[in-house]
């Protein structure tokens, strides 16, 4: 029984797909599919190229663009999750997560934070499917908390159609399972430990769907020792102060991933809550590097 | 974790939002999809004729061909109309009234020329989707035949009371016309009203990823003339005509059951037990199998059971009658009813081609209850159809 792991790099982070088989032509079939959906999903979707679907949208801002089906589910997905999480998940805090990327390295001033909240704010955008409308130039998409998760997920099932049912895609750390192992048993995955690269918080055995990792650890603005979670409050224009990452097991890896990114938006108190309540298997790790959680259940 | 837990509403909700995105994508066994469409179905209903029993009369009963054509389109995002137009042929004899034979057992008269008449019917709904699962729907339809005349409107509200727990409610009027042909001739009546009034509540229930449960009442009252002016009941020597109660009130309790047994397979269970307040007690119990089989056919046999007990005023004839009412309509008296049929579909592309048939059978010893005095005029029947509908999605 081969293992063939494959790593490949895609929407920014590094990825891998884990197959297990006999059968040379279904491993390459696999690994095509897996290239060919993350390439299209990151091209389709990155905020951080020009010619993406994304910046086209950007850019027709004041129009109003019939948007095609994939496109159509998954705002109307991101629209739920504003709902649910009381406006502090929006896709259209683009501008504000522009601002305090750690690419920029340096820490945003109230003017640019102010000019960046004015055009923030997915209440204000006009979307009834399949019409979308961004009201204010300058408004700005930014489907990361879902693209990423759901293209795990989508490569996971192209795996499967390809004939695969044994394996784990891992998507930058967010994980789709295809099936386990060949002998019946669990695959175990790493949840990395934010803030100690390299080092595993836990290992766990992924019993269904997908695991995602929301957290601050790769992608946060670190000035004069001080560091800045990438994830933007749209609200306030700042950085959560809550859990250095979350991670959640749920039946898909976008499920997982949406609520792994409210937990961290909610704040330690009430993402701990929402976590609680959710009733997904979890694991927190917080400012202090205290670790919380039940995702061995 | 117990997996008998119900999910909690916020996860509920994250899997309802994402389910167009992936994991399950793929549509139940049982469900159509929401389509925009166009159908025609033909439709032939022939009852048994009476062989071998003693009757007067043609013992031809009563055969229906029947044509129907379905709309069913969006209108903007959230509204969608259905309009519905059928016509039908009817013809043959139908029970006029029963004497008593030697022994006293009953003979069945039957009405002698063969009838030919035609009923054209419409009906359209539209329904508004408010968003999450929240659905309003209005309907309205007219009926019409050469002695008969029905309009009937209604309204119907479906909201989620919780994620998993849906509540439904409703009600419809409706206003019936009669003038009965032939009336100097066989001393009929010349015309009469009708009204129903009815009402419906029930809860729907996701009891798992597989399972749903329905449950729900509904009460119709209605008033008005409610025999039937074409039949006649021997009293003693006599042919008196068929007299029923101006009023009577039903209530009837369901709950359906729906079970995907896997991705291709889908299990129905319906039950129904319903009385009124002419003395009437009835059970109806159907199931029914969804199966998707590979090359987009799909095959739904069926079973449905049915069992009534009799109305106070019915009986097949009466020796002397002091009371007020009285009818030998067979559909008054004590029967049941077996019934089996099979739906068969495929897809090609956006066409699908329908078919089916049903053999219904039905014997006074099946009845609720003792059956009494058996009538010879419980029906039998056999009905096939064939229809092809056009999806424009």
């Amino acid at each position: 029984m081969s293992a063939h792991v494959f790593e490949f790099s895609s929407m920014g982070c590094p990825c891998a797909l884990h197959l297990e088989t006999d059968d040379e032509e279904l491993a390459r079939r696999a690994r095509a599919a897996v290239l060919a959906e993350t390439d299209r999903l990151d091209r389709k979707y990155s905020h951080y190229r020009d010619d993406s679907l994304i910046a086209r949208l950007c850019a027709d801002a004041g129009k109003v663009v019939d948007v095609d089906e994939e496109t159509a589910n998954l705002l109307d997905f991101a629209a739920e999750l504003h709902r649910q999480s009381g406006g502090l998940f929006d896709i259209t805090a683009g501008r504000l997560t522009r601002l305090w990327d750690a690419r920029a390295g340096r820490v945003p001033d109230a003017g640019e934070i102010a000019a960046a909240l004015r055009v923030t704010g997915w209440h204000r955008v006009e979307w009834r499917r399949p019409r979308l409308r961004l009201p204010l130039r300058g408004m700005h998409l930014d489907l990361g908390g879902i693209v990423k998760e759901y293209a795990a997920d989508r490569c996971a099932e192209l795996c499967r159609a390809a004939g695969a049912n044994a394996g784990v895609v891992d998507l930058g750390g967010d994980l789709a399972l295809i099936g386990p192992h060949r002998d019946g048993t669990r695959w175990v995955v790493g949840i990395k430990a934010p803030r100690a690269s390299g080092r595993a918080a836990a290992r766990i055995d992924l019993p269904r769907g997908g695991l995602a990792t929301s957290g601050d650890y790769e992608r946060a603005l670190i000035v004069d020792g001080r560091r800045y979670s990438h994830i933007v409050d749209p609200r306030s224009g700042r950085p959560v102060a809550g859990f250095a990452s979350v991670s959640v097991v749920a039946d898909t890896c976008l499920v997982a991933g949406a609520a792994a990114t409210l937990a961290m938006l909610l704040g330690v108190e009430r993402g701990g809550e929402y976590l609680s309540e959710l009733g997904l298997p979890h694991l927190c790790v917080d400012g202090d590097g205290d670790v919380s959680g039940d995702i061995a259940n | 974790m117990s997996a008998a837990k119900r999910p909690s509403p916020s996860l509920t909700l994250l899997l309802a939002a994402s389910a167009a995105l992936g994991g399950q994508k793929s549509v139940r066994a049982d469900e159509t999809g929401s389509t925009q469409s166009v159908g025609y179905r033909f439709n032939v209903y022939d009852e048994d004729s009476f062989s071998g029993q003693p009757v007067i009369g043609s013992p031809e009963r009563y055969h229906v061909d029947s044509q129907q054509l379905a709309l069913n389109t969006g209108i903007g995002d959230r509204n969608t109309l259905t309009v519905d137009a059928t016509h039908e042929v009817m013809s043959g004899s139908s029970p006029w009234y029963v004497v008593p034979g030697p022994d006293n057992k009953p003979i069945q008269v039957l009405s002698g020329a063969t009838i030919r008449d035609h009923r054209s019917a419409v009906q359209a709904a539209l329904t508004h989707d408010a968003g999450a699962n929240d659905t309003t729907s209005v309907n309205a339809s007219y009926s019409a035949e050469r002695d008969y005349h029905a309009a009937a409107v209604g309204a119907e509200h479906a909201t989620p009371l919780d994620p998993a727990l849906t509540l439904a409610y409703g009600g419809s009027f409706s206003h019936d016309l009669i003038r009965p042909t032939d009336a100097e001739l066989y001393d009929r009546i010349e015309r009469a009203q009708k009204n129903t009034l009815s009402a419906f509540g029930g809860l729907t229930w996701v009891l798992n990823r597989s399972a749903v449960v329905e449950s729900g009442v509904q009460i119709n009252y209605q008033n008005g003339y409610l025999s039937d002016p074409y039949k006649l009941v021997t009293v003693g020597d006599d042919q008196l005509p068929d007299t029923r109660p101006d009023r009577r009130t039903e209530g009837a309790w369901l709950v359906r059951y729906r079970y995907a047994v896997t991705a291709d397979a889908a299990l129905h269970a319906d039950t129904r037990v319903a009385m009124n307040s002419w003395g009437q007690h009835s059970l109806a119990l159907e199931f029914s199998w969804y199966q998707r089989l590979g090359g987009d056919w799909q095959l739904v046999p069926g079973l449905r059971y049915y069992a009534q007990d009799s109305a106070r005023f019915y009986a097949p004839f009466f020796a002397e009658n002091a009371d007020a009412y009285f009818s030998s309509d067979y559909r008054l008296g004590a029967f049941g009813a077996i019934a089996a049929n099979l739906n068969v579909r495929k897809r090609f592309g956006h066409w699908e081609l329908t078919a089916g048939a049903e053999r219904y059978h039905s014997a006074t010893s099946y009845a609720l209850g003792s059956s009494g005095v058996p009538d010879p005029a419980v029906v039998s029947y056999t009905r096939i159809y064939a229809g092809l509908d056009f999806h424009f999605d």
